[in-house]
């Protein structure tokens, strides 16, 4: 897709210069994104055993897709809980966390982010973002535990006997959501299975919504707690693979009072286009390095931030 | 030992710690055992009377955790829950089997609570400590408190326990916490000579290592270490603010400092630099400067009042020059996790960023615990790099 398409036609300042690879190697799905100087491409699989493996099928595809050669590619950068076990011998490759990658990649895509909420399959986390740099300036993120997550809104689909992509369309339908209180994905469960042994045979369609219903307001109550330091400045930008979920966000945006700015695209893929563009960065900061080594003396210094790898893992 | 978690210049230290801690099983010596939990019980007094001694804070392993929980309900602290586990007849910890005297001015009610139950295993003096630590009545009553403890204290040993035993301790003691502060100082330096593990390490012998013992090792490395040579490197600077950092519970800094290469400088909790903040005074009655001294070191958070341990953490935090504070507390803390939002409030105003962690002694979450902490550290080395920039184009236009 040409990202003049996406942004419109004035100049898109994180572009690379070079084609630059960006994988979100989350804990249920793998994401990939390609930047070139004027396209994008985008990938999705789900997470496999080896995370390695995983990878190189996203770079597969993407390369196929783009109709670009492994040797093409200028840099990588990887992000998601499967991040640092990903190396390349090829490649130059550094590692930046998801939560870094969520807020350059909303940014990106609409400058005036402030405020993200992320929700993938085991986090969920809400990042305040600097409009002017893209970058993080507080975050928050949810316990180690399912509440708030898209594995608790697996669990629930299950449970209703849905597919996990209807869970949200049927929730809309509610008429009146049930109440479930637990912060606990075990004993919501259970209190769901007490609503349905309640729900009446014929009434079966509206007890299923407002199960439903239920489920995603005690999720997005969950997420809402963690916007307290956070704050829910404009513009709110919604991201993660729980983004594409109607009734999360119907949830969400109830009870937060205020509403997701509109993206232009698929949020899942927030994370990995962040990765890919501080892959860019880092690709302009080594050829300046080069540069100004072939030229001058190095300098201690080079002019970006994202040259320095102080915190970077080398794989 | 290749994978230890200090710098191979506390070998001798770490192996001096180990010697003493089977000393202290094998019973050598024949000398009466003494055990302690909270950072506000004088050590002077036990090593007055000539007892061994260390503060009981071996914790961080879950199995010892679970063995807790048989005596209590989810909700206490994982460190709680270890102490009784440790004590436990069944699997417990033969450190802690070996302890002859419990003694405990405690701090929470959790810790209350753990002593209470821990008396079926071993003899416990539990001894109150007054929350109000500005008010003159709670000097008095602290006092004779600190008294019944050095009565209980004689009468396990058998003999008296003098005024100028106790007050000779204080002065050595003293010594002691001069040293470790000295050390501590070290960190200020951009690039300091010694890491906050080994600093750990350092408060680690604190409480297992006879104060005489000590003071002989500790000097030596405290020269070296001062003569350490700066090579240029410029780490993020973080404090650790919060409860307890069990003799065990290495994970976090570990993280920080190992995984990622950023530094902590400085400790406001009670097994860091926290107890060496203060110094006793060394004349006239000396029960009346340890009822002085233990209520005016820097307090933990079940003091009263709170602003007291509020001043403390932004105070330290600008004196070491944090670039940021990690504030830590085990899940279900009564102190620490309560006044969470003061602490992390009062520090975000002082200008300086804060991650809240809460944690336990379950492993599953280091995957979590991993991006928190790294996340946190590319805001700060995003801050550093805003700043260099800004003072490199002030420097060029000035």
């Amino acid at each position: 897709m040409k990202i003049s398409d996406i942004i419109g036609s004035d100049p898109w300042k994180p572009a690379p210069a070079a084609p630059v690879v960006g994988f979100d190697i989350g804990s249920r799905g793998s994401k990939g994104v390609l930047l070139t100087p004027d396209s994008i491409y985008t990938t999705f699989i789900p997470t496999g055993l080896y995370m390695q493996e995983t990878a190189d099928e996203l770079l597969a595809r993407l390369l196929k897709e783009a109709k670009l050669r492994r040797r093409d590619i200028a840099y990588v950068v990887g992000t998601g809980y499967g991040r640092i076990s990903l190396a390349y011998k090829d490649i130059p490759y550094q590692v930046v966390t998801e939560i870094t990658c969520h807020a350059s990649g909303a940014h990106a895509l609409n400058p005036r982010t402030r405020t993200i909420i992320d929700i993938g399959g085991q986090d969920s986390k809400a990042i305040k973002v600097d409009p002017a740099t893209g970058r993080v300036l507080e975050f928050v993120m949810n316990d180690k535990c399912a509440a708030g997550t898209g594995r608790f809104l697996e669990k629930a689909a299950v449970l209703l006997g849905l597919e996990l992509d209807k869970l949200g369309d049927v929730s809309l339908q509610a008429t009146e959501p049930a109440v479930i209180s637990s912060q606990c994905v075990v004993f919501a469960e259970s209190e769901m299975i007490s609503l349905r042994a309640r729900g009446e045979r014929h009434k079966d369609g509206a007890a299923h919504a407002n199960i439903a219903a239920g489920i995603h307001f005690a999720s997005a109550r969950r997420v809402k707690s963690l916007l307290g330091r956070v704050g829910t400045e404009p513009d709110l930008v919604f991201t993660g693979g729980v983004a594409n979920n109607p009734g999360m966000r119907h949830a969400l945006e109830t009870l937060i009072g205020a509403r997701f700015v509109p993206a232009p695209i698929d949020m899942i893929y927030a994370g990995a286009l962040g990765a890919a563009v501080h892959a860019g960065r880092h690709q302009a900061a080594a050829a300046a390095a080069k540069q100004a080594g072939s030229a001058a003396p190095p300098r201690r210094r080079a002019a970006t931030a994202a040259e320095k790898p102080a915190l970077a893992h080398t794989a | 030992m290749t994978n230890s978690l200090f710098s191979a210049d506390l070998l001798p230290i770490h192996a001096l710690i180990e010697a003493e801690q089977q000393a202290f099983i094998a019973d050598e010596g024949g000398r009466k055992r003494a055990g302690y939990f909270c950072a506000y019980t004088p050590p002077e007094i036990l090593n007055a009377a000539g007892l061994r001694h260390a503060r009981l804070f071996k914790a961080g392993s879950p199995e010892i955790v679970s063995q807790g929980e048989r005596y209590t309900q989810s909700v206490f602290c994982d460190f709680s829950k270890s102490c009784i586990g440790a004590f436990d007849k069944e699997g417990g910890d033969p450190f802690y089997h070996a302890v002859d005297k419990l003694y405990t001015f405690h701090t929470c009610a959790s810790m209350k609570r753990a002593a209470e139950v821990i008396e079926q295993f071993v003899p416990t003096t539990l001894l109150n400590l007054p929350r109000l630590r500005n008010e003159a009545a709670s000097r008095d009553f602290f006092r004779s408190e600190i008294l019944h403890y050095r009565d209980d204290v004689a009468e396990l040993v058998g003999r008296a326990v003098t005024d100028s035993e106790v007050s000779a301790q204080i002065a050595l003691y003293n010594k002691v916490r001069r040293l470790l502060r000295d050390f501590s100082e070290l960190r200020k330096r951009p690039n300091p000579p010694l890491t906050g593990l080994d600093f750990l390490e350092l408060v680690r012998g604190f409480y297992y290592l006879p104060p005489a013992t000590l003071l002989t090792a500790y000097e030596k490395l405290y020269q070296k270490l001062a003569r350490t040579h700066d090579d240029g490197s410029r780490p993020i600077r973080l404090m650790i603010s919060g409860s307890i950092m069990a003799d065990g519970d290495r994970r976090l800094v570990e993280l920080i400092e190992r995984e990622i290469g950023a530094r902590v400088v400085v400790e406001d909790h009670c097994t860091g630099y926290r107890p060496f903040a203060h110094t006793l005074r060394e004349d006239g009655d000396p029960f009346a400067a340890l009822a002085d001294g233990y209520l005016d070191q820097a307090p933990c958070a079940r003091m009263k009042p709170l602003d007291d341990s509020l001043d403390f953490s932004t105070g330290l935090a600008e004196e070491y020059g944090v670039d940021g504070v990690i504030y830590v507390y085990l899940k279900f803390c009564a102190c620490y996790g309560v006044s969470k939002l003061e602490f992390l409030d009062r520090l975000t105003a002082s200008g300086v960023p804060v991650l809240e962690i809460s944690s336990d002694y379950s492993v599953s979450d280091i995957g979590q615990l991993k991006t928190r902490v790294e996340a946190f550290l590319e805001v700060l080395q995003g801050q550093r790099d805003d700043r260099i920039e800004t003072n490199s184009k002030e420097h060029v236009h000035g």
